[in-house]
């Protein structure tokens, strides 16, 4: 709610599929290499030349459709969408029209206050269009065709979200299904997932504004924004007594404004008819139910078992399901006996996360899941102390070493034996005399100071319980 | 005799026995193109040395032996809409005329695997647009059984090349008759096969869902030659048909005892010149007396087909030819002012008016509010118009119609009028609205030797019944008549 | 039954140019040939997917064909460091 006024937000997401080949010819479907290389007479619109729908790309649409609770409609059929751009070699999109291949599914997103449903209204495969580059030196504009013909799918939720952060939510939520069910390489600055907002705003117990379309939003931090910004917009027209017209616009995420691009009235008709290149999509039913069958477990579900299952908080459970290595590394450690999950997630979320932030994947380290959860267990064991711990994690992600013999050999044990750290306890207790009669006199936080003084002095191999036992045995004796 | 003048399957045996070499057929053909092209106009393009150079790798492959074709150093005509890489392909199109391919369509493809020496690239309608070939941004083919009259369109110029002898056989494209039509006006056979028996990879589209590359020649065992070269799956064409097609050539029979003939009141009415339908009654009287059952049917829905035609056929031109807008090739206007300036420009500018008109037409029946009062009730219309061929098709084995209503018409004559240039189409759509083979052979002759032609149709992928119907007639009605040119 | 088609907006959808002289034309034969379209009954039924017309689906292989940068732009009416030109375009 946004000065009395509730925000309705729909979304169009668009993803790239991660198929080998383009939905429409044998091209290779890849990234970033050089202009109009990746491209040939098919995906050129060149006279002639006919379409061939990819199998995978049916499969992974069906994929999503699955994740996202829908029904698969496994006789369907693509539809030409026509209008002029110079990025669109044929002047229509091949797409799909009144039967998309998915539809009426939902996906749950988890708010801090709880589980929010949003509905999804469709998905569809069709193929993605060209890039104009610009350059102020040059008097025109140069098209690279290399992106045409990339598989995408078009997931439509319907008018559900209320706000931002619930549409944060379910873009974060949809991105993290797609590389779950490894569909997409969803790399936002690459354009390989982009979205169109739309936004109304009404008062609680009114019927829905009336709504306006955003599109280039090129990243989920400028969706955000966005919707924000369009609110914002729409409630000071409405509070001034005007009235909101149905429009596309086109959002500035630099400047932070929208603009408008379209009216209603100037609406593009986009002839849709039947593609009559290609005949009827027929998925047959036991495919349908195989894809379903091979889903793996979806993010959402992964974070309620990392809580239930093994204690996670939901915040670290949701950082660790956020990044699939993460989270497979996370469970392989679980089988391979690692014995603190908590303990293990620290050190997933902290040192791991560290080398994986500057780019080094962790197969690229010596780091095994076998490693991992030995270490942890010595840890949770009492067996050496964090610190050591620490020491020894960066040993072994850059060696394959056995981390007994590490222990072994740098003498890192953790010392419980009580002879030896009472001899500890006593001179640093005879050191600090300071510091004994400050406890004594009450001030509590005293005692830390002094057993992080008999950690110091034993070189971190001290059992830190043991020696707090010690020292507050000695103080208080 | 002139090696032109002898058909295809006749110079194959010669070939094959080394009476003849490709290389001296091919040479007869273009001294028969010299001879007569100028009058005719039936080619875009030859290009002699490049047909030599191909006759002489045909004698090659047949010296060694592995020639498996029959067509292996047969020249054959190509329609300027299958593509031919590295040899413009105009569509007849000033917005295609520097052109070249980078690909070859699959029929040529197979063509040029088989042996055949490709002619060159003939003359037809811009982007197949028309009945008369007079639509053509370069030139007009003329009839070669009367210079003053059209040949008929839209692959008018592989219709007059194969009648006057500048090629042995062609290639031409069939969207609503236009092989069928062009081989009654120039009194050869053409067939057009079932939609997805031969892929259209190459081919530029007009209509997609009705677009069918066939074939011509001067009688019926070289039109069943040349469908076996081009028929067969394509991967590259998702509506071609995977399935086995046995040679029509092989199996050709002209016994066709017990066959039943349908004969459709509907196409011998209203619309079609008396004399027309009296010559192919004539020859159904024929076939009856060699055996055939005739039988009067009734395809009621047939009076709206054309309408039906033109909306679906318009509807998919109108987003096939949208790729023309002058970015990726073909022509683009000079001093263009913006880039909605330069597609205007260029469209207008490369486009024909009777292309425009149907490009028009095809917006208009797809644009936002009449969708469902055109082009829906055009695809329902197709949908009953092709329940009652196949009902009809339980009764009778094959459907015997006229090709054209008329002989050929002036040139001149038709081109302003577009609904009278369209009701030449009427006898042909309907074949294409319902996926169906159809066969155009010469049955008849005007007082001025204009020729008639009948057209048969079959069954989807019967193409065998039909050529057997056409090669029997054939027989009992006396080969191809050869113009006076 | 008289039927009125806005020529200029179709050639607007269509990208096409008509001029004043060319209008009244194309406004005639358009009106005859949907003059003629308008006789086709009407048929109480809905478009259907027909699930007997399946088509074969392409398996996800790159294919062999290569073509080089230089042959794919060679019919390009303009182009510049291998890319297309176009009038300068800023949607």
């Amino acid at each position: 709610m946004i000065k009395g006024y509730e925000v309705v937000v729909g979304l169009e997401v668009h993803a790239e599929l991660n198929t080998k080949t383009k939905i429409y010819c044998g091209c290779k479907n890849s990234f970033g290499l050089e202009v109009n290389t990746q491209v040939c007479p098919i995906c050129l619109g060149m006279p002639g030349t006919l379409p061939t729908l990819n199998e995978k790309v049916v499969e992974y649409a069906i994929k999503m459709g699955h994740a996202l609770n829908c029904t698969i409609n496994r006789i369907c059929k693509q539809d030409r969408k026509n209008y002029f751009y110079p990025d669109l070699p044929k002047s229509y999109q091949i797409s799909q029209a009144d039967i998309p291949l998915c539809q009426n599914g939902y996906l749950d997103v988890i708010m801090e206050d709880g589980i929010k449903r949003i509905g999804v209204e469709r998905i569809h495969i069709e193929e993605d269009a060209g890039k104009l580059l610009h350059s102020d030196k040059f008097d025109g504009s140069l098209v690279d065709f290399n992106r045409c013909g990339v598989p995408l799918i078009e997931i439509v939720s319907k008018p559900d979200m209320r706000g931002s952060d619930e549409a944060k939510a379910y873009l974060e939520t949809i991105r993290s299904i797609l590389k779950y069910i490894d569909i997409s390489d969803c790399k936002m600055q690459e354009g390989s997932i982009r979205c169109d907002v739309n936004v109304s705003v009404h008062k609680p117990g009114e019927p829905f504004g009336t709504r306006c379309e955003m599109k280039n939003v090129n990243s989920f931090s400028a969706a955000v924004r966005g919707i924000d910004y369009e609110a914002n917009r729409q409630i000071e027209i409405l509070e001034a007594g005007g009235t909101v017209d149905q429009e596309t616009r086109r959002w500035d995420d630099q400047k932070g404004i929208s603009v408008s691009m379209r009216s209603k009235e100037d609406a593009q008709d986009y002839r849709y008819f039947p593609e009559p290149d290609l005949l009827t999509i027929v998925v047959p039913e036991e495919k349908v139910l195989m894809l379903k069958e091979t889903l793996p477990e979806l993010p959402n579900a992964k974070i309620m078992r990392y809580e239930e299952q093994f204690g996670l908080g939901r915040s670290d459970a949701a950082m660790i399901v956020d990044v699939v290595e993460k989270s497979a590394f996370f469970e392989k450690c679980i089988d391979a006996g690692c014995k603190s999950p908590k303990l293990l997630s620290n050190w997933i979320l902290g040192e791991i996360s560290k080398f994986m932030n500057e780019g080094t994947a962790i197969e690229d380290t010596k780091l095994t899941p076998e490693k991992m959860a030995e270490l942890v267990n010595f840890i949770s064991d009492g067996k050496i102390s964090t610190a050591v711990g620490k020491t020894v994690f960066d040993i072994i992600v850059k060696e394959d070493r056995d981390i007994a013999s590490i222990i072994d050999e740098k003498g890192l044990a953790q010392v419980s034996d009580a002879s030896a750290l009472e001899a500890i306890a006593d001179e640093i207790l005879a050191a600090n005399e300071k510091s004994v009669a400050d406890y004594k006199s009450g001030k509590t936080n005293a005692l830390g100071y002094l057993v992080g003084q008999c950690m110091k002095a034993s070189k971190g191999k001290a059992n830190p319980g043991a020696m707090k036992e010690i020292i507050l045995r000695k103080l208080g004796g | 005799m002139n090696l032109y003048e002898y058909p295809a399957y006749e110079l194959s045996e010669m070939l094959k026995s080394k009476k003849i070499s490709s290389v001296e057929l091919t040479k007869d053909i273009i001294k028969r193109t010299e001879e007569v092209d100028g009058r005719v106009s039936a080619y875009l393009k030859t290009d002699p040395e490049m047909s030599l150079e191909a006759a002489k790798n045909a004698d090659q492959l047949i010296a060694s032996g592995k020639a498996e074709s029959k067509l292996a150093g047969i020249p054959v005509g190509v329609k300027d809409n299958i593509s031919t890489k590295g040899i413009a392909t105009t569509c007849a199109s000033k917005m295609l005329e520097n052109y070249v391919p980078v690909f070859n369509a699959t029929v040529v493809d197979k063509l040029t695997e088989a042996g055949c020496v490709i002619s060159g690239k003939l003359n037809m309608d811009e982007f197949a647009m028309g009945s008369s070939t007079e639509t053509s941004y370069f030139k007009k083919t003329k009839n070669p059984f009367d210079l003053s009259c059209v040949p008929g369109g839209s692959s008018g110029g592989s219709a007059a090349a194969v009648s006057c002898g500048e090629a042995v056989i062609a290639l031409g494209s069939d969207t609503g008759g236009s092989i069928r039509q062009p081989a009654s006006l120039c009194g050869v056979v053409g067939l057009k096969p079932t939609y997805g028996r031969v892929s259209r990879y190459g081919l530029v589209a007009f209509a997609s869902s009705l677009d069918q590359i066939g074939s011509f020649g001067r009688c019926v065992k070289d039109v069943a030659l040349l469908t076996d070269e081009i028929s067969g799956h394509d991967p590259m064409d998702a509506t071609s048909v995977n399935m086995n097609y046995p040679s029509l050539y092989d199996n050709l029979s002209s016994d066709i005892t017990g066959l039943r003939i349908g004969i459709p009141s509907e196409y011998f009415g209203e619309g079609i010149k008396p004399e027309v339908a009296d010559s192919v009654m004539n020859a159904v009287k024929a076939l009856e007396n060699k055996g055939a059952k005739v039988i009067p049917i009734s395809l009621p829905s047939t009076k709206y087909a054309l309408s039906a035609y033109y909306i679906i056929a318009c509807a998919e031109a109108s987003s096939n030819l949208a790729r023309f807008d002058g970015v990726k090739y073909g022509y683009r206007a000079k001093d263009c002012d913006g880039l909605t300036d330069m597609y205007e420009k260029t469209r207008s500018e490369g486009f024909g008016r009777e292309v425009k008109r149907r490009i028009m037409l095809g917006t208009f029946v797809l644009s936002s509010g009449y969708f469902d009062a055109y082009y829906k009730k055009a695809k329902l219309l197709q949908k009953r118009i092709q329940q009652e061929f196949a009902d009809a098709f339980k009764t009778v084995d094959s459907i015997i119609t006229p090709t054209s209503p008329s002989e050929a018409f002036k040139i001149g004559d038709k081109i302003s009028d577009p609904l009278a240039m369209y009701a030449a189409d009427i006898c042909t759509v309907t074949v294409n609205i319902a996926g169906l083979p159809g066969l155009s052979v010469p049955c008849g002759y005007s007082e001025a030797g204009l020729p008639y032609g009948m057209q048969i149709i079959g069954r989807k992928f019967d193409e065998q019944t039909v050529l057997n119907l056409g090669y029997a007639h054939e027989l009992a009605f006396g080969g191809f008549r050869r113009p006076k040119i | 039954m008289k039927i009125d088609i806005d020529i200029r907006h179709i050639a607007k959808l269509s990208r096409l140019k008509i001029s004043d002289d060319e209008l009244a034309g194309y406004e005639k034969e358009m009106s005859d040939i949907i003059e003629m379209v308008e006789a086709m009954p009407d048929i109480s039924d809905e478009l259907t997917v027909d699930p007997d017309n399946a088509m074969t689906l392409r398996s996800d292989e790159v294919s062999g064909q290569k073509f080089s940068r230089d042959e794919i732009l060679k019919n390009a009416p303009k182009t510049v460091a291998g890319c297309v030109v176009v009038p300068k375009t800023v949607d």
